[in-house]
Protein backbone atom coordinates (compact mmCIF):
# COMPACT_ATOMS: atom_id res chain seq x y z
CA UNK A 1 0.00 0.00 0.00
CA UNK A 2 1.45 3.43 -0.91
CA UNK A 3 2.41 5.87 1.84
CA UNK A 4 -0.11 8.68 2.31
CA UNK A 5 1.46 11.98 3.41
CA UNK A 6 -1.86 13.62 4.22
CA UNK A 7 -2.45 11.99 7.57
CA UNK A 8 -5.80 13.04 9.04
CA UNK A 9 -8.74 11.28 10.47
CA UNK A 10 -11.40 10.58 9.33
CA UNK A 11 -9.99 10.27 5.80
CA UNK A 12 -12.65 12.57 4.41
CA UNK A 13 -12.48 16.10 3.10
CA UNK A 14 -14.59 18.43 1.04
CA UNK A 15 -13.92 18.89 -2.65
CA UNK A 16 -12.57 22.30 -3.62
CA UNK A 17 -15.32 24.81 -4.32
CA UNK A 18 -17.82 23.27 -1.94
CA UNK A 19 -17.22 24.88 1.45
CA UNK A 20 -15.66 28.23 0.68
CA UNK A 21 -12.21 29.69 1.17
CA UNK A 22 -11.97 29.12 4.90
CA UNK A 23 -13.90 27.06 7.44
CA UNK A 24 -16.95 29.04 8.47
CA UNK A 25 -17.84 28.57 12.16
CA UNK A 26 -21.54 28.66 11.19
CA UNK A 27 -21.17 25.23 9.63
CA UNK A 28 -19.27 23.68 12.49
CA UNK A 29 -21.48 20.61 12.52
CA UNK A 30 -19.77 19.53 9.31
CA UNK A 31 -16.32 19.53 10.86
CA UNK A 32 -16.89 16.37 12.87
CA UNK A 33 -17.51 14.52 9.61
CA UNK A 34 -14.32 15.71 7.93
CA UNK A 35 -10.63 15.19 8.58
CA UNK A 36 -9.41 18.16 6.52
CA UNK A 37 -10.71 21.30 4.82
CA UNK A 38 -9.94 22.02 1.17
CA UNK A 39 -10.22 25.67 0.13
CA UNK A 40 -11.97 26.96 -2.95
CA UNK A 41 -9.60 27.21 -5.93
CA UNK A 42 -7.20 30.15 -5.65
CA UNK A 43 -5.45 31.49 -8.73
CA UNK A 44 -2.40 33.69 -9.05
CA UNK A 45 -4.41 36.68 -10.24
CA UNK A 46 -7.96 37.56 -9.12
CA UNK A 47 -10.75 35.99 -11.16
CA UNK A 48 -14.30 37.24 -11.65
CA UNK A 49 -17.45 35.13 -12.01
CA UNK A 50 -18.33 34.24 -15.59
CA UNK A 51 -21.25 35.99 -17.20
CA UNK A 52 -24.36 34.09 -18.20
CA UNK A 53 -25.78 30.82 -16.96
CA UNK A 54 -23.74 29.31 -14.18
CA UNK A 55 -26.02 26.55 -12.93
CA UNK A 56 -28.18 24.01 -14.73
CA UNK A 57 -29.98 21.18 -12.98
CA UNK A 58 -30.49 17.91 -14.81
CA UNK A 59 -32.52 15.91 -12.35
CA UNK A 60 -29.98 13.54 -10.84
CA UNK A 61 -27.21 16.08 -11.05
CA UNK A 62 -26.27 19.60 -11.91
CA UNK A 63 -23.76 21.57 -13.93
CA UNK A 64 -21.75 24.47 -12.53
CA UNK A 65 -19.88 26.99 -14.62
CA UNK A 66 -18.58 29.73 -12.36
CA UNK A 67 -15.11 30.60 -13.62
CA UNK A 68 -13.79 29.89 -10.11
CA UNK A 69 -14.03 33.50 -8.92
CA UNK A 70 -11.44 34.25 -6.26
CA UNK A 71 -9.40 37.21 -5.05
CA UNK A 72 -6.02 35.84 -6.19
CA UNK A 73 -3.30 34.41 -3.98
CA UNK A 74 -2.12 37.67 -2.47
CA UNK A 75 -5.52 38.83 -1.27
CA UNK A 76 -6.55 35.29 -0.36
CA UNK A 77 -3.62 34.94 2.02
CA UNK A 78 -4.41 38.28 3.59
CA UNK A 79 -8.09 37.45 3.99
CA UNK A 80 -8.07 33.77 4.84
CA UNK A 81 -4.72 32.73 6.36
CA UNK A 82 -5.80 33.89 9.84
CA UNK A 83 -8.93 31.73 9.59
CA UNK A 84 -6.88 28.80 8.33
CA UNK A 85 -4.64 29.15 11.38
CA UNK A 86 -7.64 29.17 13.72
CA UNK A 87 -9.39 26.29 12.00
CA UNK A 88 -10.14 23.14 13.95
CA UNK A 89 -9.50 21.21 10.74
CA UNK A 90 -6.13 21.09 8.99
CA UNK A 91 -6.30 23.04 5.74
CA UNK A 92 -5.32 22.01 2.23
CA UNK A 93 -5.11 24.98 -0.11
CA UNK A 94 -6.32 24.38 -3.64
CA UNK A 95 -4.15 26.24 -6.13
CA UNK A 96 -5.16 27.01 -9.68
CA UNK A 97 -1.98 28.10 -11.49
CA UNK A 98 -1.78 28.70 -15.22
CA UNK A 99 1.84 27.66 -15.61
CA UNK A 100 4.74 26.13 -13.63
CA UNK A 101 6.10 29.52 -12.59
CA UNK A 102 2.81 30.44 -10.97
CA UNK A 103 2.59 27.00 -9.37
CA UNK A 104 6.02 27.40 -7.82
CA UNK A 105 5.41 30.92 -6.54
CA UNK A 106 2.03 30.09 -5.08
CA UNK A 107 3.18 26.91 -3.38
CA UNK A 108 6.16 28.67 -1.81
CA UNK A 109 3.89 31.32 -0.33
CA UNK A 110 1.96 28.67 1.55
CA UNK A 111 5.00 27.17 3.21
CA UNK A 112 5.16 27.90 6.89
CA UNK A 113 1.55 29.00 7.18
CA UNK A 114 0.03 27.73 10.38
CA UNK A 115 -2.31 24.75 9.99
CA UNK A 116 -1.82 24.48 6.22
CA UNK A 117 -0.87 20.85 5.71
CA UNK A 118 -0.67 20.65 1.96
CA UNK A 119 -1.50 21.84 -1.50
CA UNK A 120 -4.07 20.53 -3.91
CA UNK A 121 -2.82 21.44 -7.35
CA UNK A 122 -5.63 21.86 -9.84
CA UNK A 123 -4.26 20.86 -13.23
CA UNK A 124 -5.91 22.79 -16.06
CA UNK A 125 -8.25 21.08 -18.46
CA UNK A 126 -6.60 19.65 -21.52
CA UNK A 127 -3.11 19.88 -20.09
CA UNK A 128 -0.56 17.68 -21.86
CA UNK A 129 1.43 15.10 -19.96
CA UNK A 130 4.73 16.99 -20.09
CA UNK A 131 3.15 20.26 -19.08
CA UNK A 132 1.45 18.49 -16.19
CA UNK A 133 4.76 17.02 -15.13
CA UNK A 134 6.35 20.49 -15.12
CA UNK A 135 3.46 21.96 -13.17
CA UNK A 136 3.56 19.25 -10.53
CA UNK A 137 7.34 19.42 -10.20
CA UNK A 138 7.16 23.19 -9.77
CA UNK A 139 4.60 22.93 -7.00
CA UNK A 140 6.61 20.48 -4.96
CA UNK A 141 8.44 21.90 -1.99
CA UNK A 142 8.03 21.66 1.73
CA UNK A 143 4.33 20.90 1.62
CA UNK A 144 2.85 17.64 0.33
CA UNK A 145 1.20 18.07 -3.04
CA UNK A 146 -2.01 16.40 -4.11
CA UNK A 147 -2.47 16.75 -7.85
CA UNK A 148 -6.09 17.12 -8.88
CA UNK A 149 -6.33 15.44 -12.24
CA UNK A 150 -8.91 16.52 -14.79
CA UNK A 151 -11.51 13.77 -14.91
CA UNK A 152 -11.31 13.13 -18.63
CA UNK A 153 -7.53 12.73 -18.70
CA UNK A 154 -6.90 11.42 -15.18
CA UNK A 155 -5.79 7.95 -16.23
CA UNK A 156 -3.52 9.38 -18.88
CA UNK A 157 -1.85 11.80 -16.46
CA UNK A 158 -1.56 9.47 -13.46
CA UNK A 159 1.76 7.87 -14.51
CA UNK A 160 3.33 11.35 -14.70
CA UNK A 161 2.06 12.09 -11.20
CA UNK A 162 3.59 8.83 -9.97
CA UNK A 163 6.93 9.59 -11.64
CA UNK A 164 7.10 13.11 -10.25
CA UNK A 165 6.33 11.75 -6.80
CA UNK A 166 3.36 13.83 -5.73
CA UNK A 167 1.92 12.74 -2.42
CA UNK A 168 -1.48 11.87 -3.84
CA UNK A 169 -3.79 12.40 -6.77
CA UNK A 170 -7.37 13.49 -6.53
CA UNK A 171 -10.04 13.53 -9.16
CA UNK A 172 -11.70 16.62 -10.54
CA UNK A 173 -15.37 16.59 -11.49
CA UNK A 174 -16.26 15.41 -14.99
CA UNK A 175 -17.28 18.08 -17.46
CA UNK A 176 -20.27 18.14 -19.68
CA UNK A 177 -22.51 20.35 -21.76
CA UNK A 178 -26.16 21.20 -21.19
CA UNK A 179 -28.52 23.72 -22.72
CA UNK A 180 -29.79 26.48 -20.48
CA UNK A 181 -33.41 27.64 -20.52
CA UNK A 182 -32.69 29.88 -23.49
CA UNK A 183 -31.22 26.96 -25.44
CA UNK A 184 -27.65 28.20 -25.12
CA UNK A 185 -25.06 25.47 -24.61
CA UNK A 186 -23.11 25.75 -21.38
CA UNK A 187 -20.04 23.70 -20.54
CA UNK A 188 -19.16 23.08 -16.93
CA UNK A 189 -18.44 20.77 -14.05
CA UNK A 190 -20.91 18.00 -13.32
CA UNK A 191 -22.01 17.00 -9.85
CA UNK A 192 -24.62 14.71 -8.42
CA UNK A 193 -25.20 11.05 -7.71
CA UNK A 194 -25.18 10.25 -11.44
CA UNK A 195 -21.44 10.98 -11.43
CA UNK A 196 -20.58 8.22 -8.97
CA UNK A 197 -20.34 5.19 -11.29
CA UNK A 198 -18.03 7.08 -13.66
CA UNK A 199 -15.90 8.37 -10.80
CA UNK A 200 -15.66 4.90 -9.29
CA UNK A 201 -14.44 3.49 -12.59
CA UNK A 202 -11.72 6.11 -12.93
CA UNK A 203 -10.74 5.88 -9.25
CA UNK A 204 -10.18 2.14 -9.56
CA UNK A 205 -7.87 2.67 -12.51
CA UNK A 206 -5.94 5.36 -10.62
CA UNK A 207 -5.41 3.05 -7.66
CA UNK A 208 -3.78 0.54 -9.98
CA UNK A 209 -0.90 2.97 -10.59
CA UNK A 210 0.25 2.53 -7.00
CA UNK A 211 -0.11 6.18 -5.98
CA UNK A 212 -2.29 7.35 -3.10
CA UNK A 213 -5.70 8.23 -4.52
CA UNK A 214 -8.17 10.67 -3.04
CA UNK A 215 -11.38 9.59 -4.73
CA UNK A 216 -14.14 12.05 -5.50
CA UNK A 217 -17.37 12.36 -7.38
CA UNK A 218 -21.00 11.64 -6.80
CA UNK A 219 -20.88 10.53 -3.17
CA UNK A 220 -24.34 11.05 -1.71
CA UNK A 221 -24.41 8.02 0.59
CA UNK A 222 -22.10 6.52 3.20
CA UNK A 223 -22.05 3.52 0.91
CA UNK A 224 -20.21 5.56 -1.72
CA UNK A 225 -17.45 6.38 0.74
CA UNK A 226 -17.09 2.71 1.66
CA UNK A 227 -16.96 1.64 -1.96
CA UNK A 228 -14.18 4.11 -2.77
CA UNK A 229 -12.24 2.91 0.30
CA UNK A 230 -12.70 -0.73 -0.62
CA UNK A 231 -11.23 0.08 -4.03
CA UNK A 232 -8.12 1.32 -2.27
CA UNK A 233 -8.69 5.07 -2.09
CA UNK A 234 -6.74 6.63 0.79
CA UNK A 235 -9.33 9.32 1.31
CA UNK A 236 -12.55 10.57 -0.20
CA UNK A 237 -13.67 14.05 -1.14
CA UNK A 238 -17.32 14.97 -0.67
CA UNK A 239 -18.99 17.60 -2.76
CA UNK A 240 -22.54 18.94 -2.79
CA UNK A 241 -23.73 16.24 -0.38
CA UNK A 242 -22.20 18.49 2.27
CA UNK A 243 -24.84 21.10 1.43
CA UNK A 244 -27.51 18.65 2.52
CA UNK A 245 -26.17 17.07 5.71
CA UNK B 1 -26.35 24.81 9.88
CA UNK B 2 -29.82 24.71 11.32
CA UNK B 3 -32.26 22.16 9.97
CA UNK B 4 -35.94 21.81 10.71
CA UNK B 5 -38.60 19.56 9.35
CA UNK B 6 -41.57 20.54 7.24
CA UNK B 7 -44.44 18.65 5.70
CA UNK B 8 -46.29 19.36 2.47
CA UNK B 9 -50.02 19.58 3.12
CA UNK B 10 -51.38 21.08 -0.08
CA UNK B 11 -50.31 21.94 -3.61
CA UNK B 12 -51.58 25.08 -5.36
CA UNK B 13 -51.64 25.41 -9.13
CA UNK B 14 -50.81 29.01 -9.90
CA UNK B 15 -52.28 30.97 -12.84
CA UNK B 16 -49.03 30.85 -14.79
CA UNK B 17 -48.79 27.06 -14.43
CA UNK B 18 -46.36 27.08 -11.54
CA UNK B 19 -47.01 24.91 -8.52
CA UNK B 20 -46.68 26.19 -4.97
CA UNK B 21 -46.93 24.11 -1.80
CA UNK B 22 -48.28 24.81 1.65
CA UNK B 23 -45.72 23.50 4.11
CA UNK B 24 -46.25 23.12 7.83
CA UNK B 25 -43.15 23.91 9.85
CA UNK B 26 -42.00 25.50 13.13
CA UNK B 27 -42.48 29.27 13.34
CA UNK B 28 -38.71 29.80 13.42
CA UNK B 29 -38.48 28.28 9.94
CA UNK B 30 -40.89 30.75 8.30
CA UNK B 31 -38.99 32.84 5.75
CA UNK B 32 -39.60 36.59 6.08
CA UNK B 33 -40.48 38.39 2.83
CA UNK B 34 -37.58 38.01 0.40
CA UNK B 35 -35.66 35.47 2.48
CA UNK B 36 -35.49 31.82 1.43
CA UNK B 37 -35.11 28.32 2.80
CA UNK B 38 -33.49 25.34 1.17
CA UNK B 39 -35.73 22.30 1.16
CA UNK B 40 -35.21 18.72 0.10
CA UNK B 41 -36.77 15.33 0.54
CA UNK B 42 -34.31 13.68 2.86
CA UNK B 43 -32.72 10.62 1.24
CA UNK B 44 -34.98 10.94 -1.75
CA UNK B 45 -33.44 10.24 -5.14
CA UNK B 46 -33.87 13.84 -6.14
CA UNK B 47 -31.91 14.96 -3.11
CA UNK B 48 -28.95 15.94 -5.27
CA UNK B 49 -29.57 19.52 -4.28
CA UNK B 50 -32.14 21.30 -2.19
CA UNK B 51 -34.71 23.60 -3.73
CA UNK B 52 -34.76 27.27 -2.77
CA UNK B 53 -38.24 28.22 -1.59
CA UNK B 54 -39.61 31.65 -0.75
CA UNK B 55 -42.71 32.48 1.21
CA UNK B 56 -45.78 33.35 -0.80
CA UNK B 57 -47.91 33.70 2.32
CA UNK B 58 -48.05 32.49 5.90
CA UNK B 59 -50.64 30.74 8.01
CA UNK B 60 -50.76 29.63 11.63
CA UNK B 61 -49.11 26.38 10.65
CA UNK B 62 -46.56 27.25 8.02
CA UNK B 63 -45.99 29.00 4.73
CA UNK B 64 -46.77 28.78 1.04
CA UNK B 65 -43.51 27.63 -0.56
CA UNK B 66 -42.82 29.30 -3.89
CA UNK B 67 -40.04 28.08 -6.14
CA UNK B 68 -39.20 25.59 -8.84
CA UNK B 69 -40.68 22.67 -6.93
CA UNK B 70 -39.69 19.10 -7.90
CA UNK B 71 -42.53 16.89 -9.17
CA UNK B 72 -41.94 14.45 -6.30
CA UNK B 73 -43.14 17.04 -3.79
CA UNK B 74 -46.60 15.76 -3.04
CA UNK B 75 -48.92 16.23 -0.07
CA UNK B 76 -47.70 14.15 2.85
CA UNK B 77 -44.04 14.34 1.89
CA UNK B 78 -41.67 15.35 4.69
CA UNK B 79 -38.99 17.90 3.87
CA UNK B 80 -35.74 18.89 5.46
CA UNK B 81 -35.56 22.69 5.66
CA UNK B 82 -32.45 24.81 6.08
CA UNK B 83 -33.05 28.44 6.77
CA UNK B 84 -34.37 31.05 6.61
CA UNK B 85 -31.34 32.31 4.70
CA UNK B 86 -30.21 35.48 3.02
CA UNK B 87 -31.32 39.09 3.39
CA UNK B 88 -34.97 39.90 2.77
CA UNK B 89 -36.82 43.14 2.20
CA UNK B 90 -35.87 45.86 4.66
CA UNK B 91 -38.48 48.56 4.98
CA UNK B 92 -37.74 51.60 7.05
CA UNK B 93 -41.17 51.45 8.67
CA UNK B 94 -44.02 53.87 8.23
CA UNK B 95 -44.27 53.43 4.45
CA UNK B 96 -47.70 54.56 3.23
CA UNK B 97 -47.56 53.85 -0.52
CA UNK B 98 -45.97 50.59 -1.58
CA UNK B 99 -45.37 49.79 -5.26
CA UNK B 100 -44.70 46.16 -6.12
CA UNK B 101 -43.40 45.07 -9.51
CA UNK B 102 -43.37 41.39 -10.44
CA UNK B 103 -41.11 41.00 -13.48
CA UNK B 104 -40.35 37.29 -13.16
CA UNK B 105 -42.53 34.22 -13.50
CA UNK B 106 -44.71 34.81 -10.43
CA UNK B 107 -45.95 37.57 -8.18
CA UNK B 108 -46.23 35.27 -5.17
CA UNK B 109 -42.86 36.14 -3.65
CA UNK B 110 -43.96 39.74 -3.15
CA UNK B 111 -47.34 38.92 -1.63
CA UNK B 112 -46.20 38.61 2.00
CA UNK B 113 -44.70 42.09 1.72
CA UNK B 114 -47.96 43.44 0.31
CA UNK B 115 -49.94 41.81 3.10
CA UNK B 116 -47.66 43.27 5.76
CA UNK B 117 -47.94 46.74 4.26
CA UNK B 118 -51.72 46.52 3.86
CA UNK B 119 -52.11 45.40 7.48
CA UNK B 120 -50.29 48.51 8.60
CA UNK B 121 -52.64 50.67 6.53
CA UNK B 122 -50.44 51.36 3.52
CA UNK B 123 -51.78 51.61 -0.02
CA UNK B 124 -50.52 48.85 -2.29
CA UNK B 125 -50.17 49.05 -6.06
CA UNK B 126 -49.04 46.12 -8.21
CA UNK B 127 -47.27 46.41 -11.55
CA UNK B 128 -47.04 43.25 -13.60
CA UNK B 129 -47.93 41.65 -16.90
CA UNK B 130 -48.40 38.24 -15.25
CA UNK B 131 -51.69 36.48 -14.65
CA UNK B 132 -51.91 37.32 -10.97
CA UNK B 133 -53.32 35.07 -8.24
CA UNK B 134 -56.40 36.20 -6.37
CA UNK B 135 -55.71 39.56 -4.76
CA UNK B 136 -57.62 41.58 -2.15
CA UNK B 137 -59.87 44.19 -3.73
CA UNK B 138 -58.03 47.09 -2.10
CA UNK B 139 -54.88 46.42 -4.13
CA UNK B 140 -54.48 48.48 -7.28
CA UNK B 141 -53.39 46.42 -10.30
CA UNK B 142 -51.44 47.93 -13.18
CA UNK B 143 -49.52 46.73 -16.21
CA UNK B 144 -45.75 46.83 -16.02
CA UNK B 145 -45.58 49.70 -18.50
CA UNK B 146 -47.18 51.93 -15.86
CA UNK B 147 -44.26 51.39 -13.50
CA UNK B 148 -42.49 54.72 -14.24
CA UNK B 149 -45.60 56.53 -12.97
CA UNK B 150 -45.33 54.67 -9.68
CA UNK B 151 -41.98 56.25 -8.93
CA UNK B 152 -43.51 59.62 -8.16
CA UNK B 153 -46.35 58.09 -6.15
CA UNK B 154 -44.69 55.38 -4.07
CA UNK B 155 -42.58 55.83 -0.98
CA UNK B 156 -41.13 52.34 -1.45
CA UNK B 157 -40.66 50.15 -4.51
CA UNK B 158 -40.16 46.39 -4.28
CA UNK B 159 -39.28 44.40 -7.37
CA UNK B 160 -39.04 40.71 -8.14
CA UNK B 161 -36.99 39.82 -11.20
CA UNK B 162 -34.66 37.19 -12.62
CA UNK B 163 -30.98 38.08 -12.72
CA UNK B 164 -30.89 37.76 -16.49
CA UNK B 165 -33.47 40.55 -16.80
CA UNK B 166 -31.63 42.99 -14.57
CA UNK B 167 -30.50 45.05 -17.52
CA UNK B 168 -34.12 45.51 -18.63
CA UNK B 169 -34.84 47.32 -15.41
CA UNK B 170 -33.79 50.65 -16.81
CA UNK B 171 -36.45 50.44 -19.50
CA UNK B 172 -39.11 49.22 -17.08
CA UNK B 173 -38.41 52.12 -14.79
CA UNK B 174 -38.19 54.62 -17.62
CA UNK B 175 -34.68 55.63 -16.63
CA UNK B 176 -31.83 56.69 -18.85
CA UNK B 177 -28.30 57.90 -18.33
CA UNK B 178 -25.12 56.27 -17.13
CA UNK B 179 -25.37 53.64 -14.45
CA UNK B 180 -23.72 55.76 -11.79
CA UNK B 181 -26.20 58.59 -12.26
CA UNK B 182 -29.47 56.71 -11.99
CA UNK B 183 -31.38 57.99 -9.02
CA UNK B 184 -34.88 56.90 -8.09
CA UNK B 185 -37.16 59.24 -6.17
CA UNK B 186 -38.00 56.56 -3.57
CA UNK B 187 -36.14 53.73 -1.87
CA UNK B 188 -36.22 50.59 -4.00
CA UNK B 189 -35.20 47.01 -3.38
CA UNK B 190 -35.14 44.05 -5.75
CA UNK B 191 -35.49 40.36 -5.06
CA UNK B 192 -33.11 38.89 -7.63
CA UNK B 193 -33.66 35.32 -8.75
CA UNK B 194 -30.33 33.61 -9.06
CA UNK B 195 -29.64 29.97 -8.30
CA UNK B 196 -28.55 29.59 -4.68
CA UNK B 197 -27.87 25.85 -4.51
CA UNK B 198 -25.39 25.99 -1.63
CA UNK B 199 -27.26 28.52 0.49
CA UNK B 200 -24.07 30.45 1.17
CA UNK B 201 -21.79 27.59 2.22
CA UNK B 202 -19.63 27.43 -0.87
CA UNK B 203 -18.85 31.04 -1.73
CA UNK B 204 -18.70 29.63 -5.24
CA UNK B 205 -19.92 32.51 -7.36
CA UNK B 206 -22.88 30.68 -8.90
CA UNK B 207 -25.23 33.36 -7.64
CA UNK B 208 -22.97 36.35 -8.35
CA UNK B 209 -24.92 39.54 -9.01
CA UNK B 210 -23.27 42.60 -10.57
CA UNK B 211 -23.02 45.47 -8.15
CA UNK B 212 -21.84 49.04 -8.54
CA UNK B 213 -18.83 48.25 -6.36
CA UNK B 214 -18.12 44.75 -7.68
CA UNK B 215 -19.82 41.40 -7.54
CA UNK B 216 -22.20 40.47 -4.76
CA UNK B 217 -23.64 37.09 -3.79
CA UNK B 218 -27.38 36.51 -3.86
CA UNK B 219 -27.01 33.76 -1.23
CA UNK B 220 -25.42 36.00 1.39
CA UNK B 221 -25.58 39.64 0.34
CA UNK B 222 -29.11 39.16 -1.07
CA UNK B 223 -31.26 37.86 -2.59
CA UNK B 224 -32.90 41.24 -1.87
CA UNK B 225 -30.64 44.15 -2.80
CA UNK B 226 -30.97 47.89 -2.59
CA UNK B 227 -31.38 48.96 -6.19
CA UNK B 228 -28.74 51.65 -5.71
CA UNK B 229 -26.17 48.92 -4.99
CA UNK B 230 -26.86 46.98 -8.19
CA UNK B 231 -25.32 47.60 -11.60
CA UNK B 232 -28.24 48.05 -13.98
Amino acid sequence: MPKFDFGFDPPLMNAAGILGFAPNPRYKRLWSRLGAFVTNPISFHPRLPVQGTRYISFGVGFLLHTGHPNPGIQAALRRYAPAWARSELPVIVHLLPQDPAEAAQMARRLEGLENVIGVELGLPLGIEKEAARSMMTAAMGELPVMARLPFNSAVELAPAAAEVGVSAVSLGPPRGILADEDGKLVEGRLYGSAVFPFAASVARQLVSFGIPVVAAGGVYREQGIRLFQEMGAMAVQLDAWLWLI
Amino acid sequence: MHFTEGRIIQLILEPAGMVSAWITCPIAALPAPGRFSLANVRDGWEAVLPTAVFSGGVSDEGFLAVGNLPPSWLPGVTLQLRGPLGRGFRLAGGERRLALAACGETARRLMPLAEEAARSGADVAWFSDLALPHMPAEYELNPLRALPDALTWADFLALDLPLKRLLELRAWLGQSGSAGRLRLPCPAQALIHAPVPCGGIADCGVCAVPGRRGWMRACQDGPVFDLEDLAW
